[in-house]
């Protein structure tokens, strides 16, 4: 399935994200498999980026991939949207009243 | 650049891709439109797979049916694997109140033909141990399931663009030109498609396309919100497990908007999946924002709040991501319109799914695929017809 060429040939079993434990292999795969382009689309077909850390550890590697893919620089890349919560919170932390809101 | 489809569908959501898939497999060149850069950007990639074949009535239980038959062998069909499982769902409810009409539901469900059963009591914990002792009855269905909403859209898409579906993304439709009753071209921001069809797929955003070809679409932005969690060790499956509430809030605005209860107000009823990687996804909420996919902490505290009812296991457990999407809501009567308009007579609608896209969506490609390559379907869609809104075109 694995196009056999130089870039794939290199280091391709490296782990990216570490949460989801998928690698640089993965990534390629689904980049070419899709015609992916955005770190958004990755991450929902190959789920890099969408584990506990939500991809503040790979977030940058993803998009590196993604530009080698796609011949283009790192700084075209469009990024993932992130989201609250900015750390992981508990979801009884998240059903508790509020204090003040209006 | 000029350009020349059979058929250009705007819209690479879940609805649009089906329809390219269906059409390229009768051997349509078909060119799909999407705005964002990349496909699943809208209603499609912000819900929880989920579909609960209780949760339908006629007429699009007729629709949801047949889709789900599809949903079966799919990832054979299109050689790409959606993680569909055929878990069934749950409707319960946590409430005394709540129980005279989960009886209607189990009898009204009957009447449509659907196989239901009530569960009651502690055999419900048996069943399904994440349930909360507040959870008083569940009416069981078997026929629904789960799916991975992305890999069914991103799956249409890879198996049209085998058949010769050409995608292009980060385009814009600024113009769709006519000549008396019949479309001629789509202008984007960067080419001219000349085509003989144009297929509407732009769920949330449709009415902005209608308005092209001078009509009114009564489609508005109905915002979800969903919460996930960090993932957690897979149980034993059983079913989609949804909140009797959910027959409230998805399906009867009128209710919704009477109500005194802040929470159905917002929508809110709980609908829960744990999806194949562990990961609980907690919905769902309804409530109109204009197109805002902004998460609002009032509406997430009450999905948080009921899910600590429902699965008080839940409680402990880390949310790692909040987001929200927008549905295609029909306001006239919340049901999908799909329908080929008489002027300009090759346009064609296939929006208005609301909280059902992912269902609906095999079936709808397949219908909307007959409808313009064969003149009859091979189920009516004579209740989706867009003739259904008089008064406002």
């Amino acid at each position: 399935m694995i196009p056999n060429d130089k870039s794939m040939r290199k280091r391709v079993h490296d782990i990216i994200c570490r949460c989801e434990e998928i690698t640089e292999r993965e990534i390629r795969h689904a980049i070419r498999q899709f015609n992916l382009r955005t770190a958004d689309e990755v991450k929902r077909l190959t789920r890099a980026g969408m584990g506990l850390c939500q991809g503040r550890t790979c977030a940058l590697l993803v998009e590196k991939i993604i530009s080698e893919e796609t011949n283009r620089k790192v700084s075209e890349i469009f990024p993932s949207s992130t989201r609250p919560p900015v750390r992981p919170i508990k979801i009884e932390f998240l059903a508790k009243k509020e204090e003040k809101e209006s | 650049m000029n350009r020349i489809a059979d058929v250009v569908v705007v819209g690479g959501g879940i609805i649009g891709c089906s329809v390219a898939y269906y059409l390229a497999k009768k051997g349509v060149k078909v060119i799909v439109i999407e705005k964002k850069k990349g496909l699943s950007f809208g209603a499609s990639g912000a819900n929880q797979g989920g579909c609960a074949l209780q949760l339908f009535h006629p007429p699009v239980l007729e629709l949801a049916r047949p889709s789900l038959e599809i949903y079966r062998n799919l990832s054979q069909e299109i050689g790409y694997d959606v993680d569909y499982e055929n878990t069934g769902s749950l409707v319960c409810s946590v409430d005394e109140e709540q129980y005279p009409d989960m009886q209607k539901h189990l009898e009204k469900k009957r009447r449509q033909g659907i196989n239901v059963q009530l569960i009651e009591g502690d055999r419900l914990r048996e069943l399904e141990p994440t349930l909360g002792g507040d959870v008083v009855a569940g009416v069981e269905e078997r026929e629904g399931g789960i799916m991975n909403p992305f890999k069914v859209n991103y799956g249409f898409a890879y198996a049209a663009r085998k058949l010769g579906t050409e995608f292009f993304l980060s385009r814009e439709v600024k113009k769709i030109e006519r000549d008396k009753d019949r479309i001629t071209s789509v202008v984007t921001d960067r080419e001219k498609i000349g085509t003989n069809f144009v297929v509407n797929a732009a769920g949330a955003w449709a009415s902005q396309i209608g308005k092209m070809v001078g009509i009114s679409i009564p489609v508005r932005p109905r915002r979800g919100q969903i919460i996930v969690t960090e993932r957690l060790p897979l149980n034993k499956r059983w079913r989609y497990i949804l909140d009797a509430d959910y027959l409230t809030t998805a399906f009867d605005l009128a209710a919704v908007e009477k109500s005194e209860d802040p929470r159905i107000r917002l929508g809110v009823a709980g609908s829960y999946v744990q999806e194949n990687t562990g990961n609980w996804t907690i919905g769902s909420s309804r409530d109109f924002a204009d197109y805002t996919t902004r998460v609002t902490m009032q509406t997430i505290r009450y999905l948080a709040k009921r899910a600590a009812r429902f699965m008080p296991k839940l409680k402990s457990v880390n949310s790692i991501r909040l987001f929200a999407g927008l549905r295609p809501f029909c306001y006239v009567d919340g049901l999908p319109i799909l329908s080929r308009l008489n002027s300009p007579r090759n346009f064609v609608i296939a929006t208005g799914h609301a909280g059902e896209g992912v269902t609906l969506a095999p079936i709808t490609g397949k219908l909307i695929s007959e409808l313009i390559t064969e003149k009859t379907t091979s189920i009516s869609i004579d209740a989706f017809a867009f003739s259904r809104f008089k008064g406002l075109n």
